[in-house]
């Protein structure tokens, strides 16, 4: 075989890899997470039990410890989404920490089976020093 | 080789200092002591981008020039390039298990994009591998050398991209997200590590000269039962 065929197919390979790559990354941001007032305003196009990923920050003053089940409310600023999270919480879960959410809606609260903890790009240091405070 | 020994000592010093600030540079509030990896995670992910950006230009001076000194660099510096991506993937999965929650996830872009990029450059040093034919495994890899770098920037612009896990660049041209200790001690270890780059590339050069030099002298031997080179079958 034409070795300079096999050269063109390893091309070819390497671009169609490229491609799809960025094409399933452009779907992903679409439908990789949504924030809690785009889940509202497109509630019609998830209906219950239909799963998304949801991206908020945990409300202060909102999380009930349940029996194997944690509520709390997330929010990006726009639009506050009730949440019951039934499985672990991450090891540093807490108020006004990001969280991206896996599960569906189910009424108007967003029924999730994991929670992911969503750190930013922020770096801070703790005013009293030392590491956060053990929740 | 003595040059290589000097490359060596410079970058064991750098990295040692590295590693210093590294442990004693102040943490995170919400990351606490897993603060640290980053410096290790994203000094590995720079040298892994500078690796194929060297491999890139190599191959590109190869297919101009045609000299086997450039053929041996972009060699060289795949296989750091690999070592240093591997370094990065898993110190990436060790701080995502321990802050996030979970080490990996495919729907990340910027994680499936380091993962593909990870695996084209395995395919690159298997292609090597599987061609026999010094000055044809020369221009393969070359051709594969300099379209592959396009993934660079997919990879590093993808959490800017797509929406991800990953958290965007916190030094940026418009100022840092880290109090200057932390920027500081990233810094130094962005230098330790690619003075680290160089010496390792460098060694891996002296070794591809004496990988040749040797089977140039056993080649005659052989000749009876070694492969048939895919040159003297056809003309390349």
């Amino acid at each position: 075989m034409d070795h300079r065929r096999f050269v063109y197919l390893g091309i070819g390979g390497v671009i169609a890899i490229v491609l799809a790559l960025t094409l399933t990354g452009l779907n992903d941001s679409l439908t990789y997470y949504l924030y809690p007032s785009e889940a509202v305003d497109q509630r019609a196009e998830f209906p219950d039990g239909e799963r998304f990923r949801l991206a908020g920050i945990v409300v202060a003053g909102t999380v009930v410890e349940g029996d194997g089940s944690t509520s709390f409310a997330v929010t990006d600023g726009g639009a506050d989404v009730p949440v019951v999270l039934n499985g672990p919480q991450p090891s540093l879960f807490a108020e006004d920490v990001p969280l991206l959410l896996e599960g569906a809606w189910s009424g108007d609260t967003f029924e999730a089976d994991s929670a992911l903890i969503r750190h930013d790009e922020n770096y801070e240091v703790p005013e009293e020093g030392g590491a956060y405070p053990e929740g | 080789m003595k040059r290589v020994r000097i490359l060596m000592a410079i970058a064991a010093a750098a990295m040692v200092v590295g590693l210093y600030l590294t442990l004693t540079s102040p943490t995170d509030r919400l990351q606490g002591e897993f603060t640290r990896i980053v410096n290790i995670h994203a000094p590995s992910m720079w040298v892994a981008f500078l690796a194929f950006g060297v491999t890139a230009l190599a191959s590109i001076l190869w297919l101009v020039r045609k000299a086997d000194r450039w053929d041996r660099i972009a060699e060289a510096s795949v296989e750091t390039g690999v070592l240093f991506t591997a370094t990065g993937l898993f110190t990436g999965m060790v701080w995502g298990q321990a802050v996030w929650g979970r080490a990996w996830d495919w729907a990340d872009p910027r994680m499936a994009s380091t993962a593909v990029m990870f695996f084209v450059y395995i395919g690159y040093l298997a292609l090597r591998r599987a061609t026999p034919d010094p000055g044809m495994r020369a221009r393969r890899s070359a051709i594969l050398g300099a379209i592959a770098v396009v993934q660079v920037p997919l990879v590093y612009f993808s959490v800017n991209l797509f929406r991800s896990l990953h958290q965007t660049q916190s030094i940026r041209p418009d100022g840092a997200t880290m109090p200057d200790e932390m920027v500081i001690a990233l810094l130094v270890n962005f230098l330790a590590f690619t003075l680290l780059y160089v010496a390792l590339t460098a060694a891996r050069v002296e070794v591809a000269k004496a990988e040749e030099a040797k089977s140039s002298e056993t080649v005659p031997a052989g000749d009876a039962v070694a492969t048939p080179l895919l040159s003297e079958v056809k003309d390349v």
